[in-house]
């Protein structure tokens, strides 16, 4: 993998900068969910050949998360955003 | 309410610090020189808050994450960015620099485009802050535990384009 | 065999250089390579065959086929037909057993049929499988080419060069000249990348010319390496402009791999560039223009050239070469024997697409002319001159003798494949050419299809009866040229973390090793045990800088440690330190440490070793998804640790500090956490008890570290190492996650069920300790000791009843309980403090019985004293 990756603040950076945390996955919310959910989350992933949100650090730069679109047949990146937190409240 | 004197090399007694650097650079030609223990400060915040003093230099590496080389005491300093309402650390010891001069040594040791910086990224395969100043010279921080290889690869590079035994 | 001066030679007549050649000198003059040499001086045997050793001499001169690969100053596979002549040098024929005229695995070719078809080994040795170490043996000295040196570096140095480029032009003939210097014309940033020796030294304006260089391959970001013999370009272009020409195919015939059977453009070297006739009676088969022109050059060299058959307006159907121990007699030509020393012979040219391919060109295939064109390229890129099939053409390579048992027709060189293997895998159902190459091994060998692919594609549609447009090519992938691997590591460079006191523990003789990313200290003498009886009796000091150290700062630094750990820190009041463990989602221990409350928004945290990293890349990501108002730090650099423990730690760090009341027993409790000048030092001191000890970690600014570690010696502490302190902790059975742990691992199987504040609405990791705790016990982590003085390895098995029933995680022998204790994971229902189980060492089995609490100082009195 050599492809250029776009930090938000560092711009285009070979991908070997940055550290994938992988797919954007929805933490159940709420009351207890049942071990099924529970194991879907901490385990199974959708691993689409397409197009795929992922959570990314520019590890060797300056160091922060981002969000990015990319499509994993190609490594062709769509889009890039900056995490949108949810603290509870 | 800590100060967090203990993150401070300029607080030790004198002549109780020292360069990372020293054995690696012992006897290094001159177009390496080591940098390490010049003051500089982490900040995080709204960096946009941060007003750099006489002789100092903002490295701005996102809205919320910069350095500040300062000449003066960085513990000083740290109380004087912290009262501006961005945090504050000083990172003087945990940062090896190197001056390095020729721009053909630095594409030896890091894939940075040497016409965009500072800019952080990889530079002898470790994490580095990299500066440019007049003509071909150049700043380069690093992790201080990786300082003394980082400082072995750039005698090496050196060696390679035979401008140094 | 030198002609007189020819007008373009590149070779210094005046300049002799000398060198090896299989033991015996040789030489030829500055501007040959070892291989043009070496033909001068009439060697024509320059290797032997990848699988049948058949004899084999120049082919293509061009640095692309696999017939003059040879070991040049212990290294392997040099083409040296390309290879600069250097004086000095040592070169040694390779794949042969004996010598190159005569090679006694040679009998391979003679008995061939039924012991090297295709797919030969995949078929034959998989039975009896015992048998195979033995049959790898053998293979492994038969198949493959060269050997690799052990004792030899190679080049001294292998050197990365990063650059960027406006325009880099690969190739450097007519069109990719001409685009050079036009965008030249357009600014600065222009570079051009040939792989002959024709452009070494050239001078183009506003361009940079690297010459003899190759562009290995395009990868993904328009990533191009160049390999420039001994620095590797790692080229980004804004534009690429492909101008690699074309490749001159050979002609595929019974005997076409004959020594004297080469390639237009060979024989045009070996004449234009080195002076050299090549041979005295030659044929020619032409396809094109370019290969008409050479029988008129090997005429003007003096050379013989009964025949010249121009096969698009002559096409013969019939042709084979005829040999004498290998080398070629004479051409058969529609069953005309004539003779001759040389057949020059190729189908024409076909555009060298490869690199355009790899960056994402796709290649079709034109009928009218029998070769493939690179169609619609990406963004970015740009194909100039014979590339894009300009001027280019091909015949059908394929002819036969028409004889019944005629000799081999080649279709691959590299890999020995020949027409009857393909038809083979095919008859046997490799019914794609992706599969049929996987099977042959066509395309695979070190021409990377560049002689080949044309041929086994028109091959391939012939025999199953489809068109070459629906074979299809096979995918391109880089590397497209040869490369040592030692270039593409690069130069030796494995930075290791070091503490600022390392060169301390380095001049007092320690043993030093990797532990993760850091150089460590094992130990600083033969006697581990001395350390840990020192730390137990008087004092020690280890050098834990390597912990991780991260400070969480903020508004709502206590809302993100509560939710990152199980524990619970609100109630913390500033100046104290608790144990905490991270896990993560699914329940797994990730790591511990110890949190500090410095003040009411600023924690100070610490991780393994190992952890620093991981867990702050972790916590910063979780609040990134969270987003509360806190800072995450990582100052593991910026301060060096020691941990001073033994039961005069009080007092030698009372005589390094300004006023010793602050370090009185009550003034400086256990797990309080203080800001004191050690030394001249100012030092956050942690009283904490991982060595079972009293003990004090002092972290400090790093740069402070030899200063304060000469100090503590000075005060009488005996440094001590990582084996000593792994002694220590097992005694207090104190657990290392990840070698105690796996990911198998909870907190309530580990033992720390009273850690986890499941009262608290969320933390990462409650799900699944809820669930575990309904879940029934499978296993649980508890401490032994061994009934007999042995040592079980780590990772033993725990027998129960004959039968496996847990492992040991840690063993160590110790003093000062007096016997081996260590840790296991057993059945919940053998935990009961004193029940006795087995454990498997070298081949017998050991008792063991279960140990509750810490071996050593169970109330923990000396810890907290």
């Amino acid at each position: 993998m050599s492809f250029l990756l776009p930090c938000p603040h560092c711009g285009p950076r070979p991908v070997d900068e940055y550290a994938c945390f992988g797919e954007v996955t929805t933490r159940p919310a709420g009351e207890s969910p049942s071990l099924r959910d529970l194991t879907e989350y901490v385990y199974f992933r959708d691993n689409v050949a397409g197009v795929q949100r992922e959570w990314w650090q520019h590890r060797d730069g300056c160091g922060e998360w981002f969000l990015a679109e990319r499509d994993t047949r190609t490594n062709e990146v769509l889009s890039i955003s900056e995490p949108e937190p949810a603290p509870p409240v | 309410m800590t100060e967090l004197r203990f993150l401070s090399p300029s607080q030790c007694a004198e002549g109780s610090t020292a360069s990372p650097l020293r054995r690696a650079l012992d006897g290094a030609p001159e177009q390496v020189r080591d940098l390490s223990l010049q003051g500089v400060l982490e900040l995080r915040g709204d960096i946009a808050r941060v007003e750099a003093g006489e002789g100092e230099e903002l490295v701005r590496l996102s809205p919320r994450r910069g350095f500040l080389f300062t000449p003066g005491d960085p513990f000083e300093a740290v109380a004087r960015v912290r009262a501006a309402g961005v945090l504050a650390y000083d990172s003087t010891g945990a940062l090896a620099g190197l001056a390095l001069e020729g721009e053909q040594l630095m594409r030896r040791l890091t894939d940075l485009e040497l016409t965009k910086l500072p800019a952080a990224g990889p530079f002898a395969r470790v994490s580095a802050l990299v500066l440019r100043d007049e003509g071909e010279r150049f700043r380069v921080y690093v992790p201080q535990e990786l300082g003394h290889d980082v400082a072995l690869a750039v005698l090496d590079a050196l060696a390679g384009l035979e401008l140094a035994p | 065999m030198r002609l007189g001066p020819q007008p373009r030679e590149l070779i210094d007549r005046s300049q002799r250089v000398l060198f090896t050649f299989d033991g015996r000198a040789a030489g030829g003059y500055t501007g040959d390579t070892i291989g043009s040499a070496l033909y001068a001086s009439g060697q024509r045997v320059f290797s032997r065959s990848f699988k049948y050793h058949r004899p084999r001499g120049l082919l293509c001169c061009s640095g692309h086929c696999p017939n003059c690969l040879m070991t040049v100053d212990s290294v392997p596979n040099v083409r040296v037909c390309v290879e600069p002549i250097r004086a000095g040098a040592v070169v040694e024929p390779q794949n042969v057993w004996g010598s190159l005229d005569r090679d006694a695995l040679a009998v391979t070719d003679k008995i061939g049929g039924p012991f090297t078809p295709v797919g030969f080994y995949y078929r034959t040795m998989i039975r009896p499988r015992f048998m195979w170490p033995l049959y790898e043996k053998v293979l492994r000295n038969l198949a493959g080419l060269g050997k690799v040196d052990e004792r030899h570096h190679g080049h001294s140095r292998y050197d990365v060069e990063h650059r960027r480029a406006r325009v880099l032009v690969v190739g450097g003939g007519q069109s990719g000249r001409a685009a050079a210097l036009a965008a030249a014309t357009r600014g600065p940033g222009v570079v051009l990348v040939d792989e002959g020796m024709r452009l070494r030294g050239a001078e183009l304006e506003g361009v940079e010319v690297l010459a003899p260089a190759r562009a290995l391959g395009i990868w993904e970001g328009g990533l191009v390496p160049v390999d420039a013999g001994g620095v590797l370009y790692r080229f980004r272009a804004e534009r690429i402009v492909v101008a690699t020409g074309a490749l001159e195919q050979p002609l595929v015939f019974p005997g076409n791999d004959l020594v004297g059977v080469m390639l237009p453009d060979g024989v045009r070297r070996l004449i234009r560039d080195f002076a050299i006739r090549p041979a005295s009676r030659a044929v020619v088969l032409a396809s094109d223009d370019d290969a008409l022109e050479v029988a008129d050059e090997l005429r003007e060299a003096g050379v013989a050239v009964p025949r010249v058959v121009d096969l698009r307006t002559a096409p013969l159907g019939r042709i084979e070469a005829k040999g004498r121990r290998g080398r070629v007699s004479a051409a058969v030509l529609d069953g005309r024997a004539v003779e001759c020393d040389l057949v020059v012979a190729s189908a024409g040219r076909q555009p060298s697409y490869s690199l355009l391919a790899q960056a994402g060109a796709r290649v079709e295939y034109e009928p009218s002319r029998g070769i493939f064109v690179p169609a619609e390229l990406p963004a970015g890129f740009e194909a100039l001159g014979a590339v894009t099939g300009e001027g280019c053409a091909t015949v059908h390579p394929l002819r036969s003798s028409g004889a019944r048992n005629g000799d081999k027709s080649f279709v691959c060189v590299c890999e020995d494949v020949t027409t009857k293997d393909v038809d083979r895998a095919i008859a046997e159902g490799f019914d794609s050419i992706e599969l049929s190459k996987r099977y042959t091994t066509v395309t695979m060998g070190p021409c990377q299809g560049k002689l080949c692919q044309l041929a086994s594609i028109r091959l391939y549609a012939r025999t199953t009866g489809v068109s070459e447009a629906t074979v299809g090519t096979t995918t391109a992938r880089p590397p497209w040229a040869p490369v040592e691997l030692g270039l593409l590591a690069g130069p030796h460079h494995e930075p290791a973390r070091r503490s600022s006191i390392h060169f301390r523990h380095e001049e007092a003789g320690a043993t030093i090793q990797w532990a993760g990313p850091w150089k460590r200290p094992y130990a600083y003498g033969e006697h581990p045990e001395d350390e840990v009886r020192a730390v137990h009796e008087s004092l020690g000091v280890i050098d834990v800088s390597t912990l991780g150290k991260i400070l969480v700062e903020g508004p709502q630094a206590v809302e993100l440690l509560e939710r990152l750990y199980p524990n619970r820190f609100g109630d913390m009041k500033p100046g104290r330190i608790r144990y905490g463990v991270i896990t993560s989602d699914g329940g797994r221990i990730m790591d511990d440490g110890t949190i500090a409350r410095l003040a009411d928004d600023l924690f100070y945290v610490t991780t393994t070793s190992t952890g620093a990293d991981a867990v702050t890349a972790w916590f910063e990501w979780w609040n990134a998804v969270w987003g509360y108002d806190a800072e995450i730090v990582n100052v593991t650099g910026a301060l060096a640790a020691v941990n001073l423990a033994g039961p005069r730690a009080r007092e030698a760090l009372s005589r390094l500090v300004d006023d010793p009341d602050d370090v009185a027993g009550d003034a400086f409790r256990y797990l309080d956490a203080k800001e004191l000048d050690v030394a001249g030092v100012p030092c956050l001191a942690l009283r904490i008890g991982f060595v079972g000890e009293l003990g004090y970690e002092l972290h400090f600014a790093s740069p402070a570290g030899e200063h304060l570690w000469d100090r503590l010696v000075a005060e009488g502490a005996w440094p001590f190492g990582l084996e000593p302190q792994r002694v220590l902790r097992l005694e207090k059975a104190h657990i290392i996650v990840g070698q105690d742990t796996d990911s198998e691992s909870n907190l309530l199987s580990a033992g720390m069920s009273w850690l986890p504040k499941l009262e608290k609405d969320d933390f990462v990791g409650k799900l699944a300790v809820e669930h575990v705790a309904r879940r029934e016990e499978v296993e649980r982590l508890v401490g032994f000791t061994m009934e007999e003085d042995v040592v079980p390895a780590e990772g033993a098995q725990v027998v129960i009843e004959g039968r496996p029933g847990g492992r040991v995680t840690s063993a160590r022998r110790s003093e000062a309980v007096g016997a081996v204790i260590g840790l296991a994971w057993l059945p919940p229902e053998r935990c009961e403090d004193g029940t006795r189980f087995e454990i498997r060492v070298d081949r017998r089995t050991v008792g063991a019985r279960v140990r509750h609490g810490a071996f050593y100082d169970a109330s923990g009195a000396r810890m907290r004293a």
